[in-house]
């Protein structure tokens, strides 16, 4: 298998098929494989497709080019998304990061009822979203919200929270902080536990201070957890569509909730919902793949 | 993982199929179902069953009555016809998705369909629905209630019979009210102004009065109501296809609303408004007026949802504005799926029929409070005495407006949802709103023909 590049590649593929086991592990796939194809690829190529053209809810039409991503950067409501769900990204994930760290550090040290402690954090993330959302929404609310009476009487705010956009906006963030620390504290605890404990006691040794420890050991060696986590949340936030969707109770628009108009609400947005969609799919996947290459994010354990 | 630990020893005959066989097969096995299964979904929808049976779609049967009603049907038209009730959800939003997809990928098997008021026109101009306008004659079209029929017609033909109906009303505390002098709930929307700041100021009451200013399609029929109670209107009635929202009628009656929230008679909060939030507040006795569906009438009855009782409770046709009082209209009707085959459009239609008929729009009046449709219905004795928010209220259902009648109006009711919205904040003025609307409703209709 040495030779020739032909002789390499006849043998990999004799390695893979010839063997009957492997071959057999490829019968138990194929089933898989062609699921995926036809209820993954299949709709995900049909709608990059659909969004070149005139397309409405009953028929294809003609065949437009980037007629319908220009139309979506004119219309103001898909903007408004775009600028939500940016703001909502980027500061959301920001706090949730700093905050999950911070607890993941804290409970990582051994106190008694750390058990107890590590699972009550849980808690918030263990809530559906749709639920925590309508639960948030009733505390904002003006009649029976308890954050609305609070802040009305220290006097922070005078009107009600729900009737102002950016009111509702820095709310959404807020409730999604609340809720996703924990999913980011857990990531990040399981990525701490992976550092074996002896560094830090060399490093003291050798005079280190906490901060020094910090910065020099724990931050290099989690950045591979950090990254994972932060862009599992990115992507989280990126999609919300629940947490808009019933905490605003439709008034505050994200990319999610523009494309849910679109193609299932709208007779005409078809197309621009469509497009929407498509956008959201690649934005997401230039995103994913800046964090594998740009920042040289582990994909595999292999090597 | 060797073969041998596959075999077992004490079967030499070597006729059991080794574990490596086994995968393979179910593995193959699997594929096929899976392709099979997949292949199965698309070809689906066919309809089965006798030819008299139809299939009949509705929201939950909450109050028992439409399965009694369904169940008598079947049972006067043993061996002729069988009507099947299939539940739908209970949002509107969702259920007319449903139904549109199933149209949308051929027709589907639902034949009759118990649809919103907003619908037809949009099931009409996609040819999904049957014109009915030769079944019912002009003689029984007059027996209806003018609204709902008005909301079934599109482009000169009716597209639907209406079931039961439902209107905007004004609830108003009439202990209050008499207690600060006043013998009678206010007349137009200025009499309400005055009225509700006296009565807050001398009841010590958080708010005066609350509607539903939500961005969500309530808010559309409220901010509808006002813009028709000064005249304003969507669309041309001679030419639907042009908007004319742009008008000083129109933006004099978005001013309403938002006066309303200025002067603090109702609260900024009503922006978030729905039907929910709006009879809390009002049967919590933290309000004096209350603009809501005729449902909440019996509500106030029930202790655990009400604070206030019924005797306190005073029903009104909506204030008036400059072009007299306006109630938006809601209800549903009955639509046929033009997809069905002649004979079960037929049978469909029978069920219409029978479920218009004086008799069982009588039935549900009294087992559900739902509102008939057939005028003379509002004469008798027995409903008006039963569902007392009839007698109450009947003036308001005679002065129903349908919501703009468009092939697009899911389309328009988001654009004028926001901006309604919008208006009622005070992020925009009512002038800004109604020339916003005007250019953004205008595409809309061009679009869509």
């Amino acid at each position: 298998m040495t030779t020739v590049s032909r002789e390499k590649k006849r043998g990999w593929f004799k390695e893979e098929f010839g063997n009957p086991e492997r071959r057999t592990a490829y019968y138990m796939v194929l089933p898989a494989l062609l699921i995926i194809l036809i209820i993954a690829f299949y709709p995900v190529l049909s709608s990059v497709w659909l969004s070149f053209h005139q397309a409405t809810l009953t028929q294809t039409g003609s065949f437009n080019g980037l007629e319908n991503y220009t139309e979506l950067f004119k219309n103001s409501d898909f903007l408004d998304g775009l600028f939500n769900t940016v703001v909502f990204t980027v500061v959301s994930v920001f706090l949730e990061f700093i905050i999950g760290l911070g607890i993941a550090l804290a409970i990582n040290r051994a106190f008694r009822g750390r058990g107890l402690v590590r699972a009550a954090v849980l808690v918030p993330w263990a809530f559906p979203t749709v639920i925590s959302a309508a639960m948030w929404r009733l505390m904002f609310q003006d009649q029976v919200g308890v954050i609305n009476t609070i802040a009305n009487n220290l006097g922070i705010i005078s009107e009600p929270i729900l009737s102002d956009r950016t009111l509702l906006l820095i709310a959404t963030i807020l409730v999604d902080v609340w809720k996703t620390t924990p999913f980011m504290a857990l990531l990040l605890l399981a990525g701490l536990q992976t550092i074996p404990g002896d560094i830090y006691e060399a490093a003291r040794v050798d005079g280190a201070n906490v901060i020094q420890r910090f910065f020099q050991i724990t931050m290099p060696l989690l950045k591979p957890t950090i990254l994972v986590a932060v862009l599992f949340r990115t992507m989280d936030s990126y999609r919300a569509f629940d947490l808009f969707w019933v905490m605003s109770n439709r008034q505050l628009e994200s990319l999610s909730t523009f494309v849910y108009k679109g193609v299932r609400i709208s007779q005409l947005q078809f197309a621009e919902g469509n497009a929407a969609a498509v956008f959201i799919f690649v934005t997401a996947f230039l995103l994913a793949l800046f964090f594998i290459y740009g920042l040289g994010m582990q994909t595999s354990t292999e090597d | 993982m060797t073969e041998k630990q596959g075999q077992s020893p004490e079967k030499p005959s070597g006729r059991r199929i080794n574990r490596k066989d086994f995968l393979k097969i179910g593995g193959a096995g699997l594929a096929g179902a899976a392709l099979l299964g997949v292949a199965g979904c698309g070809g689906g929808g066919g309809s089965s069953g006798g030819s008299g049976q139809i299939i009949f779609s509705f929201g939950p049967d909450t109050s028992g009555s439409l399965k009694k009603l369904v169940d008598k049907f079947n049972k006067q038209n043993k061996g002729k016809y069988t009507v099947k009730y299939r539940e739908m959800p209970a949002d509107t939003g969702q259920y007319f998705d449903k139904v549109r997809t199933q149209f949308q990928a051929g027709g589907g098997d639902i034949d009759l369909i118990g649809g919103d008021v907003i619908w037809p026109a949009q099931f009409a101009a996609n040819g999904w629905i049957a014109d009915l306008s030769d079944r019912l004659s002009d003689s029984e079209r007059s027996k209806f209630l003018e609204g709902p029929i008005n909301s079934n017609t599109y482009q000169g033909k009716l597209y639907g019979i209406p079931w039961f109906t439902d209107a905007g009303m004004l609830y108003y505390r009439k202990d209050l009210l008499e207690k600060n002098g006043f013998k009678q709930p206010p007349k137009t929307w200025d009499e309400l102004s005055q009225m509700s700041d006296k009565v807050q100021k001398a009841e010590n009451l958080k708010y005066g009065f609350v509607f539903q200013g939500s961005q969500y399609e309530g808010g559309v029929v409220n901010g509808l109501e006002y813009i028709n109670s000064y005249g304003g209107k969507v669309l041309d009635p001679k030419d639907e296809s042009k908007v004319v929202i742009d008008s000083p009628e129109s933006a004099k009656g978005l001013a309403q609303p938002r006066s309303f929230i200025q002067d603090q008679v109702a609260p900024l909060a009503v922006t978030n408004y729905t039907e929910t939030e709006s009879q809390t507040t009002f049967l919590n006795g933290d309000c004096v007026f209350c603009r809501n569906w005729p449902y909440m009438y019996a509500l106030a009855a029930d202790p655990k949802q009400s604070k206030i009782k019924t005797n306190q409770v005073g029903v009104a046709p909506l204030p008036a504005g400059s072009a007299g009082s306006v109630s938006g209209l809601g209800g549903w009707n009955f639509y046929i799926n033009a997809a069905s085959d002649s004979g079960k459009q037929d049978t469909a239609y029978e069920f219409v029929k029978f479920a218009t008929a004086p008799e069982q729009q009588k039935f549900r009046a009294l087992n559900g409070s739902f509102l008939p449709t057939l005028k003379e219905l509002y004469k008798d004795k027995q409903i008006l005495d039963a569902v007392p928010v009839i007698k109450l209220a009947g003036e308001a259902l005679a002065n129903t407006v349908p919501r703009p009648i468009s092939p697009a109006y899911s389309d328009m009711s988001l654009k004028m949802a926001e901006e309604f919205n919008k208006e009622f904040k005070g992020d925009v003025s009512p002038q800004s709103a109604v020339k916003t609307l005007q250019k953004e409703l205008q595409q809309i209709a061009d679009q869509a023909s």
